[in-house]
């Protein structure tokens, strides 16, 4: 209460001074504080938020800017996928498989194909392959396209994210011609793929190919190597080797902090194996070029750049690609030997585990699903707090999940 | 390395708990009832010495498994009175894996905490608990994760009824 006798603008100065303390933030500033008391505050991040890209929800505990406590809560998007594979026989869960990474359905229909066809031992014909490999590749640019694209949108620029649009709309209007879905596919089935090309169709996917590379250059300029957008994820949101170990990470939240590891190359599958032999593509990986390895940028630059080498790898199939069967020929009504196999590959997020049991009937036991982004949001609980509140959003992003695999 | 590699690795360096090994094999031509198996090799583990069998094969130079994959329940059937518990273990350096088998009884299922050696276990042992009923002892946050908090029942067991109605929406 200010006394009426007193000058205002005196008591005011009394109130607000600057005792000189001050402290270090983390992206090395200092702040210098006012005598003012911060308090513990909650804060929660959802579960409608735009950057969590879905419904979940983080409980972060701040005090003034600094956070010091995250802690995400799921289960939003539980559709009991684990169950309905218990209760539906192997061929019709197969729909259900593209709703968890609905960014990447392709690839989710190819992780539980081929662990059934673990326990099938059923010879795949090569022109399968490679159709899988193409629509595996095309898919994971697509989901790569949207992790561009949004990451943008959550840092505040927009303009890049029409961009990648602009080609993931190309690449569902292939997935449309081939399949006749743009989202949830079922294209790749049990034994090989669901139908042949349409004609011409081989065609339009090196147009996109060719166009596809020259916009790359694009996206790298506009966004990647862009001052702002540097400045806000180099040094940010940094997973040490020793903690993306200790977490499970995978796929690109792994070799951004250095790790060269990737499932594609390193326990081969499919024709990846042949791939390798002959070269036609390599592994990126972050190495802390704009900060600190390990940061929210190496990530995104993975991403980026993963892009490219899926290029490469669509084009080595077109080059090789020959005519002939597309699925091999199973019953209508699958019986599965006995037995459990666990398959993991590499999805656009990291591995894709499928551990599936059977025994030796039209139905499974068990189908447990291993999704990538649920075990890489676990890492945020360890790296937000002692974080900025601004940089939450940034955080966040860098891990690309899928709430619908988070939760399934 | 191959799996018959891992196991003599295993003995060698003594690796707690290791009870038995089971390997996919073709079906016997005699007996019309057996069936073979298909799959995945993996190896059966004494429950109670997880921790330290899990430890065994992070730490061990050879065997370095770095990463735990993933670690889910099975119920195989209503009858048995047994839960599956299965870790799949990855080395990033060595590029193997190796999957291991824990059977725990279902009355009063129990089973320590691998989060001390991986904190990659946390989130998948709350999901198990939850959705089997197994107590994960030692867990440093044993709640509900995709569940919520007032749910009855753990739903993927094999002997789980579907509730008709939660806070008076009918789900029937």
């Amino acid at each position: 209460m200010i006394e009426s006798n007193q000058d205002p603008a005196a008591a005011m100065s009394e109130r607000i001074t600057f005792p000189g303390a001050s402290r270090t933030l983390p992206t090395g500033e200092r702040e210098f504080m006012m005598d003012v008391r911060t308090a513990d505050l909650e804060i929660n991040m959802g579960p409608q938020h735009p950057a969590t890209h879905g419904v979940m929800r983080i409980l972060i505990r701040t005090d003034g800017e600094l956070i010091t406590g995250a802690q995400p809560h799921l289960g939003y998007l539980h559709r009991c996928a684990e169950k309905i594979g218990e209760n539906v026989e192997w061929l019709q869960y197969l729909p259900y498989t593209d709703r968890y990474d609905y960014l990447a359905a392709m690839n989710n229909n190819l992780g539980y194909s081929m662990a059934v066809e673990a326990l099938l031992g059923e010879e795949i014909p090569r022109r399968a392959q490679m159709l899988r490999t193409i629509c595996a590749e095309l898919n994971r640019i697509g989901s790569h396209l949207i992790a561009f694209g949004t990451y943008g949108l959550d840092l505040g620029a927009f303009t890049p994210f029409l961009y990648a649009f602009r080609e993931r709309e190309w690449m569902m209007a292939l997935f449309e011609k081939i399949c006749g879905a743009r989202l949830t596919y079922s294209y790749l089935r049990i034994g090989g793929v669901f139908n042949d090309t349409p004609p011409g169709w081989l065609q339009e996917v090196e147009h996109f190919c060719d166009v596809f590379e020259e916009k790359h250059k694009e996206y790298v300029d506009l966004l990647m190597m862009n001052h702002i957008f540097v400045k806000r994820t180099a040094d940010i949101g940094v997973i040490p080797v020793e903690m993306a170990l200790d977490f499970g990470l995978t796929g690109p939240m792994i070799r951004g902090s250095g790790i060269d590891f990737d499932l594609r190359r390193d326990t081969p599958y499919m024709l990846y194996g042949e791939l390798i032999d002959a070269g036609a593509f390599d592994v990126v990986l972050g190495s802390g070029a704009k900060g600190t390895l390990g940061d929210c940028w190496d990530r995104f630059y993975v991403r980026v750049m993963e892009m490219i080498e899926s290029i490469k790898i669509i084009r080595w199939c077109l080059g090789s690609i020959e005519p002939g069967p597309v699925i091999a020929a199973l019953p209508k009504v699958l019986k599965v030997p006995a037995g459990e196999a666990y398959v993991g590959i590499e999805n656009p997020r990291g591995e894709l585990g499928h551990f599936v049991v059977s025994d030796g009937g039209k139905v499974a036991r068990r189908v447990r699903v291993r999704g990538p982004s649920f075990c890489n949001l676990a890492v945020l609980e360890a790296i937000m707090p002692g974080t900025l509140l601004a940089d939450a959003v940034a955080i966040v992003g860098s891990t690309d999940v899928v709430i619908g695999e988070t939760d399934r | 390395m191959e799996f018959e590699g891992i196991i003599q690795r295993l003995r060698e360096i003594g690796a707690p708990g290791l009870v038995s090994t089971d390997e996919p094999r073709a079906a016997d031509p005699e007996d019309k009832k057996d069936k073979g198996r298909a799959g995945d090799a993996f190896v059966l583990v004494e429950p109670s010495a997880i921790v330290g069998f899990l430890a065994a094969c992070r730490d061990d130079a050879e065997l370095a498994f770095d990463l735990l994959v993933d670690l889910s329940a099975t119920d195989p059937d209503a009858a048995d009175e047994q839960f599956w518990i299965d870790y799949q273990l990855l080395s990033t350096t060595r590029r193997h894996r190796l999957a291991i088998k824990a059977l725990v009884a279902k009355e009063g299922a129990e089973i320590p905490t691998a989060t001390a050696v991986y904190r990659a276990a946390g989130w998948h042992e709350r999901e198990c608990a939850e959705m089997f009923g197994i107590t994960f002892v030692g867990h440093p946050d044993p709640r509900n994760i995709l569940l919520p908090d007032d749910w009855v029942g753990h739903p993927l067991r094999k002997d789980y009824e579907f509730p008709t109605e939660y806070h008076g929406i009918s789900c029937e």
